[in-house]
């Protein structure tokens, strides 16, 4: 990762400086070992902050559509995930793919800094540096390497795109692994065995955990409308009285809002400081989609219809058919 | 602070009898904004529209809540008056009391505890209903006639006659119907191709009317005065201008294989034909899938002997869009397999018929040149045996629960063909009821009861098989309960009738409704039976329901008259509570031009000021004209910047607010 993160500074270097965009979106490095967050520079000489390591989780791309009302053209780096969220957002008309540069990034995993402090691992930890699936621990006593994707985010154990699906260039080798869809909806089908009472019982406890954060909203990159429904007096929803009702409201809600265009990036899940699994309730629908119309992957291909907004004459129709008598 | 009045209406005692008024208005008078409550016998009656005008003038109303009937029902009636009272019309909303209470409920108590709920939730809606003004749209003057039936061919005479221009759809190579195979007509007993043809002529030769044959619906846009079709005009690789219709083609054929759907597969025709020979347009198709040219590339004989090199291989399917002010389907029916009804032996032994294959055994221009013989020896039968209710009033899932309408004057019809010509001919018919009502219906019955001595019995048919050259066909008279059997040489069933296979595709396409038997759903069962609940769109024949030729005529000219009603007008006025974006609010998904089924949403590119930042951004915008208020974008949007003016997501959610309280 470190060669990379060298090509990642000289290509944000050199675009700025030849003016082949006006900002460059990238990741710097914070105060602490796991510590990254999203930069913004515009000048050539800020581009030796940036950094490629085993904590750039986050997903740029959706950042892009206050920028572009901004008219700026912009260079972002992108990983497999994130440029699904790209993809989606280039769908809801939310950016102007002309006025973007994709660097590419295939991206092995991240690492979950969680699952390295419950190793025990974080004590006197200044570094971590992956390369492959190698990680090194580096502390002040010396390093230490392990090998082997226990660390990673349980999100990027089952990632489906490692590359970009969409990039202007690539800046590493395409990483060919082998990707189960298996195990996908698992989380699933273990709710689905539960009795109605039992599942309404898990998601009141899990919704009850909420603390309207908004974190997982604001994270989305399917989450992209200009004014949010909770955030418009009008829409008479934006109650945010702390009731398990308006939890429940919201979350419902809001797995309906991204359903059909949510990418499965995981990163509700990953933001969420109650530690809800909110990507099970994007994984329902998934599978729900996917059995009723067909397999469909929102972020893969731009020009694929989406199926909860295309009507087709042989679509699913259960309720005619129960209304016909049917079985 | 609002000035509201209530107003509820007795309906006689349709409400009353269920709701204690009182408590209604009493309950009114303390809700918020209102300043009024009244209640009257017949809100709807001159008296009781004098009672609401005077009032909004006296009482200063700035909004009005009518608790009566659906809003089907009254809501322009009511808003009406409140337009001659000088309030603006929608400004009133109606509680519906009845079809939603009074109606459906038995205990006075709860029933007035729910009609008091709805009127609360009419004036919770109402505080926030805005003035709204109705636009204007332009009519298209032309109307479509869907199905080229007798039902469809009455409707377009009726209409070019009025001066309008009218075009008809017809899945099938000529128009004619299933009337055009039919022998004689009940209860006059005169050649139906006699009354049927002159008025295919007078189709095919009137200024006003465009027929379109071996054409199908594909595709239907629009509203109202303004519907935009798609139809497909299928290759018939003859081309219409050039054929003379001399008939050397079809005659030439050497593929004579296939089963002529007009004679109802008791003969053959050839892979170019033309249906019969009335048939209109007199220009044959060729069958791709029977035609050897077509399957092996070789032959084209045809081509070889047309005097008018009329035969064009290469034709392909054409698509033709029109517009259209007005609509009406006339699909007609069909009858249902008879595959599963294994006791009338149907499948399996030739003389054993439908109804529909009798009229072509008896019709002079026939298989058979109308002579009666028994299709699979020829012979002429001693003993004809009719069964009714094949599959009507069968609540089983092969059958179908309603009473296919036409079969017991058919039926008598039949016996009485065969008892005028063939007087030795013996003839029973099997029923359950025997049901003629309609002018001069019952007298033919009797007629061939009293008169050419057919044999009724009353009981269902059990079993028939065949015995030698006999069909045996075992029953049982239901009322002296004796065993019945009969060595029968021919049995004649009357197959149910159903709904077209494709009528519940078609009715998707136009966005009218069918019931659970597939036949098309008319607006109200008494008033209206000809209009669908699609605006410009009529129903005519019997893709409503089974119906008989009298009745189709009937309602076709019914049909005819709404839609000429339609043409007539120059303006429509428009539905002012249609769809509207909140451009701050709209992000510019584009979900709502997906979901839209009348395309009346596109997008546009705005910019604006962003404190101080000049940003541009994509939104929707609704095309007023287009938009028909069906409230679909407004779901599909996610943050809520779509609304329907007068259903605002907020008036709803008062209306339920004011419920749940």
């Amino acid at each position: 990762m470190e060669k990379i993160g060298l090509k990642v500074r000289a290509r944000a270097k050199e675009a700025l400086e030849n003016r082949e965009v006006d900002e460059v979106m990238g990741w710097k490095k914070g105060e602490f070992w796991y510590d990254v967050y999203p930069v913004f520079i515009t000048e050539a000489n800020e581009a030796d902050d940036l950094i490629w390591d085993a904590f750039c989780v986050n997903n740029l791309s959706k950042y892009l559509i206050q920028k572009q009302k901004e008219n700026k053209k912009v260079g972002v780096f992108l990983k497999g995930c994130d440029s699904l969220g790209f993809n989606q957002l280039l769908k809801d008309n939310r950016i102007d793919r002309d006025q973007v540069v994709i660097y590419g990034l295939p991206c092995v995993g991240m690492v979950d800094p969680e699952k390295v402090k419950k190793e025990g691992l974080n004590k006197g930890l200044l570094e971590i540096k992956r390369s492959k699936d190698e990680i090194t621990f580096v502390t002040k006593e010396g390093e230490k390497k392990i090998l082997g994707r226990q660390f990673d985010y349980d999100k990027c154990l089952a990632c489906r795109y490692p590359n970009p699906v969409v990039y202007d260039e690539l800046l590493d080798t395409e990483i060919a692994r082998e990707v189960s869809e298996m195990d996908r909806f698992k989380d699933v089908e273990a709710i689905e065995k539960m009795s109605i009472t039992e599942r309404f019982e898990y998601w009141s406890n899990q919704f009850s955990k909420c603390i309207r954060c908004n974190a997982c909203r604001n994270i989305c990159p399917a989450c992209s409308c200009e004014k949010c429904v909770f955030d418009n007096v009008n829409a008479g929803v934006s109650s945010k009285a702390s009731v398990d009702s308006e939890e429940q409201f919201f979350h419902i809600t809001r797995a309906y809002h991204v359903a059909g265009r949510c990418v499965d990036c995981g990163e509700c899940t990953r933001v969420c400081p109650a530690g809800i699994p909110l990507d099970q309730l994007n994984h329902k629908i998934m599978k729900d989609i996917n059995e009723l119309y067909g397999k469909y992957d929102a972020g893969v291909d731009v020009s694929q219809d989406a199926p909860l907004v295309t009507y087709k004459l042989d679509d699913a129709d259960s309720f005619t058919e129960h209304g016909k008598g049917g079985k | 602070m609002q000035r509201i009045g209530v107003f509820v209406c007795w309906c006689g005692t349709n409400i009353a009898g269920t709701v204690n008024i009182e408590k209604v208005i009493a309950a009114a008078g303390e809700m918020p904004g209102v300043v009024y409550a009244k209640d009257y016998q017949y809100m709807c009656s001159a008296v009781g529209q004098n009672l609401v005008k005077n009032t909004i003038k006296e009482q200063k109303l700035d909004r009005v809540v009518i608790a009566s009937c659906s809003p089907r029902m009254h809501e322009a009636t009511f808003r009406k008056t409140a337009k001659v009272a000088g309030l603006n019309p929608y400004l009133v909303e109606v509680a519906n009391i009845r079809e939603h209470c009074s109606w459906i409920h038995k205990n006075k108590e709860e029933a007035t505890k729910k009609a008091i709920a709805l009127t609360r939730a009419a004036v919770a809606k109402v505080a926030l209903n805005t003035a709204l003004i109705a636009g204007e749209i332009g009519v298209e003057s032309r109307a479509l006639v869907i199905g080229g039936g007798i039902a469809g061919i009455q409707t377009a005479l009726d209409i070019a006659e009025a001066g309008y221009e009218v075009d008809i759809i017809e899945k099938s190579p000529s128009i004619g119907g299933k009337m055009a195979q039919i022998d004689k007509t009940f209860p006059t007993l005169d050649c139906s191709a006699c009354i049927l043809t002159p008025k295919m002529v007078d189709v095919s030769t009137h200024p006003n009317i465009n027929i379109y044959t071996y054409s199908e619906l594909e595709n239907v846009k629009g509203y109202v005065g303004n519907f935009e079709v798609t139809m497909n005009q299928r290759a018939r690789s003859v081309n219409m201008e050039k054929c003379i219709g001399c008939g050397i083609c079809t005659d030439k054929c050497p593929s004579k294989k296939a089963k002529s759907e007009f004679e109802e597969g008791l003969r053959n025709r050839s892979a170019i034909y033309t249906p019969f020979p009335q048939a209109i347009p007199n220009v044959p198709v060729i069958d791709r899938e029977a035609c050897i040219k077509f399957k092996t590339g070789k032959c084209g004989l045809c081509e070889t002997v047309c005097p008018a090199g009329a035969i064009e291989f290469s034709q392909e399917d054409t698509k033709i869009t029109k517009k259209y002010g007005a609509i009406v389907v006339a699909i007609g029916y069909d009858i249902i397999a008879l595959d599963k009804f294994g006791e009338y032996a149907y499948t399996n032994h030739q003389d054993v018929i439908t109804s529909l294959e009798f009229e072509r055994l008896t019709n002079a221009a026939g298989p058979t040149g109308g002579k009666l013989v028994r299709p699979s020896d020829h012979k002429k039968p001693k003993k004809v045996v009719f069964v009714q209710c094949v599959g009507s009033r069968d609540k089983t899932e092969r059958g179908k629960t309603y009473c296919s309408k036409i079969c017991c004057m058919y039926t008598a019809k039949h016996a009485m063909l065969i008892r005028d010509k063939y007087p030795d001919i013996e003839t029973y018919v099997f029923y359950i009821d025997v049901r003629t009502p309609g002018k001069n219906f019952d007298e033919f019955h009797r007629r061939a009861v009293e008169e050419y001595g057919v044999n009724y019995i009353k009981g269902m048919v059990g079993k028939i098989f065949p015995d030698g050259e006999k069909l045996q066909v075992h029953g049982v008279d239901a009322l002296t309960g004796d065993t019945i059997k009969i060595d029968a040489d021919m049995v004649v069933l009357a197959a149910a009738t159903k709904a077209k296979e494709d009528a519940e595709d078609l009715g998707r396409k136009l966005s009218i409704s069918t019931d659970t038997n597939n036949f098309f759903t008319e607006a109200h069962p008494k008033l209206k039976p000809v209009e669908t609940h699609c605006a410009g769109i009529y129903l005519a024949g019997a893709c409503q329901g089974p119906k008989d030729i009298p009745e189709t005529v009937a309602q076709a000219s019914g049909a005819a008259a709404k839609a000429i009603g339609l043409l007539s007008k120059d303006k429509l006025v428009n539905n002012p509570c249609i769809s509207e974006v909140d451009e701050k609010i709209c992000s510019g998904c584009l979900a709502c031009t997906k979901i839209c089924p009348y395309d009346a949403i596109t997008s546009k590119v705005i910019t604006f000021n962003d404190h101080g930042k000049i940003t541009k951004r994509v939104v929707a915008q609704v095309n007023k004209a287009l938009c028909q208020g069906c409230g679909g974008c407004t779901v599909a949007c996610r943050p809520g910047a779509i609304d329907i003016k007068g259903f605002t997501n907020k008036q709803i959610l008062a209306e339920v607010d004011a419920l749940c309280r």
